[in-house]
């Protein structure tokens, strides 16, 4: 029979820590991993400790071959795959729950404090807050303390460990700021694996109002402007995302971005140009958000579609940040062929049928494209449509049963029912989806639009006129584009809508909180190789490229290194030689009284209480201290007294 | 990493080439530094540092991170990358001050039967205000356990090399290394005291034969272990076994003094080479061996004759090292003590 042993308990003094680290490192991730994940890296946690603590045996190897293929099969059913960040950081906590339950050595806790790094950098690929760097830090120095204390020989008060490790991190912060400002970026990733697929925030790219829509609620920000000069007023701040020209009866869609040629051409820009800002949050998509109309964005691959939209190669995956033109007024004159006229005014013959036969009878009535579409708006205006974020859902012909019974909604509503009016009229229409208004912020003087300002309008063709903007979002609720989402929430006309103000208080704190992330984001997280190169130039460099940059942060990391060898060599110096007798000394010429050679101390301070009566006593202290220092069982606090007495003596007269 | 110079790294050891560079390496280290006076200070130049396994999967860790930072363009998964490049540097550089300015100094060695362990004595203190962890002392085969040193604190590690032939066991050359802070980096430096352990041949189990006794008294009334007959306490003087020192009167008085026991002195052997019958030297000088302990332990007088040498009748440790001593370092054609054997 096999003989089993338990443990030996070599590892208390350090897999506390290396448990602690890890744990530290799958926090983050919790709220995404599946709950199977979490509960088997805790379990194993505590097993893995009790089995240290009490001696118990490890669990066999059957045990963990199964546990493992188990565990691998989940991550592959939760995920259907095992490449991003979601079954990557699944898979990293399992692999640590595993490696634990076969730790028996001090060094096997080597793999769980590399797992325990891994899952650090990604949970920073899957989301970067402001307090990201300083969890990254803590979590660094956690896993840091954990290795010193598993490479220790002998058991060291945690103290030592946590203080020796952040000693170590103070050394390289440095070089790493240097390494980081300098460091070539590149903006062609190596492969295009996407980080997170299911994570896709903002905007679809298709739009069905009468289905449950949380974005509205959603408080995230999509991207933050700064304008050069002055912020156009709210009611031309409609940010273009993408265009939807197709519906079935239910569903608008788009399609993909398509390269085509200059589409500037189109437009003609009228009045002046407004210049600014944008630090876009990631979006995981093509889109790039311009005020309306854009007329240039410096953004590398990116390019304007058929739609007048921006976009960009690849997805958006990090936060950027572009300069943009535009021109808020602007004429799109061109001319729509037979072809994208049909396209544009199509529309599914056996759905909404109420819907088509009013837009008729009303398009008759009015006489002219005009009239007709300022009847419509006045409709919505006069009749009883109520805007709220919070419609009744819509069955299956939505926008017949919009227009005829529920008559509440909210822009995707308003402008999908306008559109599909005017497409039954004959007249091409599209929608707009983007963001319209955005919040001022005091604090930083630049606008934040969120997701709850995202935004769907409508533009028509008309012959002579070419593509132009209607809102009837604005016939039904001026205030909502007049004030903005969050100046009528501000306002308390919000509340008809489904919005309450915030306390004086929370807007405050929400405001210094938005103002220190749009630093943030602007600063670090958005340091890219447009803005590397911005910096580069500010810094002096003329055509700054990778060789000069890697050049420079060569020539600083050894500067730094060079300072914490430095830095190093003193701290390892030897104290100085004989402070004791140096002390001494300072001590004799104070008092005014020669030393005799061969003269004892104890000699010399008999001799000194005679011949200077007033100093006797300090000076027996001061010898009786100096004797103690010098010749008496180490004492760390020797010298320092002796020092303070020596600078405390009076000295003869 | 001026003075780091290429070994080849210690991981791998499948050819004889390694046998060869490594033998190369340590005769030019041997060359560039000469030899080691037994209290050494280690300067900078003489410590050489190496990445260890740890430091290689951290190197390949960190460049896949890198890669990871650069193609997601992500900010700060580049800081987490750089903080744990930078600690690297930072740890080389502590890695290889960790053993620079600590003092290494030989503290004794004591003589050995062949088959023990000899046990060098090596004292390392650290001069400096700052605490020295994570040091160890190794040569081929064997190492010490890993120790720290407090600011100012000084401490003895042992090096055990095992023995296996009596004569003179020399150790040209030893080593100590440092891991610390996270086992990255292994930073060392070879010493070069030229120190050398006595070995005394190993006692013969198997002696059947009593000693041959060349004395008229005293053998038969003493029995192997006769320390019974306790006869006093005279002062201690340098050579009594530390076994008949008395510790209790010592603890009352402070006086060293030995216990004296009847007839430790009454009877005296001869134990003479040419007289031992065996198949070769190493038999007779094992049996020699064999005989000198037991009459030490039996605080008998005895002396010994070896070719062109002769020890007189005495006992003590004294007594004893030196007839183990000849022992030791004889040679059959040049019966002086000088010269090694291993």
């Amino acid at each position: 029979m096999r003989r089993r042993t338990g443990t030996d308990g070599s590892l208390l003094a350090s897999l506390p820590w290396t448990l602690a680290a890890l744990a530290f490192s799958v926090l983050p991730h919790i709220q995404f991993l599946p709950f199977w994940v979490t509960a088997i890296f805790l379990s194993c946690s505590g097993w893995r400790w009790m089995v240290e603590r009490k001696r118990w045996r490890l669990p066999p190897a059957w045990f963990r071959i199964v546990l493992a293929m188990v565990c691998f099969i989940g991550v592959l059913v939760s995920y259907e795959s095992v490449s991003g960040v979601g079954p990557g950081s699944a898979l990293l906590a399992v692999m640590a729950a595993l490696k634990l339950l076969e730790t028996r050595q001090r060094r096997d806790q080597f793999v769980l404090l590399f797992i325990s790094i891994f899952l650090i950098m990604a949970s920073l690929l899957r989301e970067q807050f402001l307090w990201s760097l300083p969890y990254l830090i803590a979590g660094v120095l956690f896993t840091m303390t954990a290795w010193l204390r598993m490479s220790d020989a002998r058991k060291v008060p945690i103290g030592i460990s946590v203080r020796t490790g952040a000693r170590l991190v103070m050394y390289a912060a440095p070089l790493m700021i240097a390494m980081w400002i300098f460091f070539p970026r590149i903006a062609t990733p190596f492969w295009a694996v996407p980080i997170d697929s299911s994570a896709s925030s903002g905007l679809s790219d298709r739009m069905s109002p009468g289905d449950i829509s949380s974005l509205s609620q959603s408080n995230a920000v999509a991207f933050r402007v700064k304008f050069r000069d002055t912020m156009p007023p709210p009611h031309k701040r409609y940010w273009r995302g993408l265009v939807l020209n197709r519906f079935n009866g239910r569903t608008w869609t788009g399609s993909e971005p398509t390269f085509s040629r200059d589409r500037r051409k189109d437009i003609e820009f009228e009045g002046d140009p407004v210049d600014y800002q944008v630090t876009l949050e990631p979006t995981r998509q093509q889109w790039i958000f311009a005020l309306d109309i854009p007329y240039d964005a410096d953004l590398d691959r990116t390019f304007m579609d058929s739609g007048h939209q921006l976009a960009r190669m690849q997805p958006v995956d990090q936060r950027i940040v572009y300069n943009a033109t535009s021109y808020p007024d602007f004429r799109m004159s061109n001319n729509l062929n037979e072809f994208w006229r049909n396209r544009f005014t199509d529309l599914p013959a056996d759905t909404n049928q109420r819907t088509t036969r009013l837009a008729r009878e009303m398009r008759d009535e009015a006489g002219s494209n005009e009239t007709f579409i300022n009847n419509v708006l006045r409709m919505f205006n006069r009749e009883e449509f109520y805007y709220t974020l919070e419609p009744p859902l819509l069955g299956g012909n939505p926008v017949d049963e919009f227009l005829f019974n529920t008559r509440r909604g909210f822009c995707e509503h308003f402008a999908s029912s306008f559109a599909v009016m005017m497409r039954a009229a004959g007249i091409p229409s599209r929608i707009v989806l983007g963001y319209q208004g955005g919040e001022v912020n005091p604090m930083g003087e630049y606008l934040t639009v969120r997701q709850a300002d995202a935004h769907a309008w409508t533009e028509v063709w008309l012959r002579g006129r070419g593509w132009y903007r209607v809102d009837p979002t604005a016939a039904v609720a001026p205030e909502r584009i007049e004030m903005g989402r969050y100046g009528a929430m501000l306002d308390g006309i919000g509340e008809s809508w489904g919005l309450t103000a915030p306390s004086q208080w929370a807007y405050q704190v929400e405001m210094a909180w938005d103002a220190m992330n749009a630093k943030w984001n602007e600063w670090i997280l958005a340091y890219g190789p447009e803005n590397q190169h911005r910096f580069m130039r500010w810094l002096g460099m003329d055509e700054p490229d990778w060789r000069q940059m890697m050049l420079t942060l060569i020539a600083i990391s050894v500067a730094l290194i060079t300072n914490v060898s430095l830095h190093l060599k003193l701290r390892y110096r030897p104290p100085r030689k004989d402070e004791a007798a140096r002390l001494y000394r300072k001590f004799i010429s104070a008092s005014g009284v020669e030393l005799h050679e061969g003269e004892s101390p104890l000699a010399y301070s008999s001799r000194l209480g005679v011949e200077k009566a007033d100093i006797s006593v300090a000076a027996t202290n001061i010898t009786c201290l100096y004797l103690d220092a010098r010749y008496g069982p180490p004492d760390p606090a020797g010298i320092p007294e002796l020092r303070i007495a020596v600078s405390g003596f009076p000295g003869g007269r | 990493m001026s003075s780091a110079t290429w070994q080849f790294p210690e991981g791998l050891r499948f050819s004889s080439f390694r046998h060869w560079a490594r033998a190369r390496i340590l005769r030019w280290a041997r060359k560039r530094q000469g030899r080691d006076s037994r209290i050494t200070r280690l300067v900078s130049r003489r410590i050489y540092i190496l990445p260890t396994a740890v430091g290689l999967v951290f190197v390949l860790m960190t460049f896949t991170m890198l890669l990871g930072s650069m193609n997601y363009n992500n900010n700060l998964s580049f800081v987490l990358t750089f903080l744990l490049v930078s600690l690297g540097f930072v740890s080389m550089h502590q890695c290889q001050r960790n053993l620079v300015g600590l003092e290494v100094a030989f503290a004794g060695v004591e003589p050995v039967f062949a088959g023990q362990s000899a046990e060098f004595r090596i004292a390392i203190t650290n001069h400096s205000k700052t605490r020295r962890p994570h040091l160890q002392l190794y040569v081929e085969g064997t190492k010490s356990r890993i120790d720290d040193l407090e600011p100012g604190e000084s401490r003895v590690l042992h090096l055990e090399i095992a023995t296996s032939r009596r004569g003179i066991l020399s150790l040209p050359r030893f080593g100590i290394r440092t891991l610390f802070p996270f086992e990255l980096f292994r930073a060392w430096a070879w010493l070069h005291m030229d120190l050398d352990a006595l070995v005394y041949p190993k006692p013969a189990d198997d002696v059947s034969e009593p000693p041959p006794t060349q004395s008229a008294h005293g053998h038969r009334q003493h029995d192997a272990r006769g320390e019974e007959d306790f006869a006093g306490l005279r002062r201690y003087h340098a050579g009594d076994s530390p076994r008949h020192v008395a510790w209790k009167a010592f603890a009352r008085s402070g006086d060293l003094l030995s216990k004296q026991f009847s007839g430790a002195d009454t009877s005296s052997q001869w134990f003479d080479f040419d007289q031992v019958t065996g198949p070769d030297v190493e038999r007779r000088l094992s049996v020699l061996a064999r005989w000198i302990v037991d009459a030490d332990r039996t605080q008998q007088d005895y002396d010994l004759r070896m070719p062109g040498q002769e020890f007189k009748p005495a006992h003590g440790e004294r007594h004893r090292h030196r007839c183990l001593e000849a022992l030791a370092t004889f040679r059959m054609d040049k019966p002086t003590q000088s010269g090694a054997t291993t």
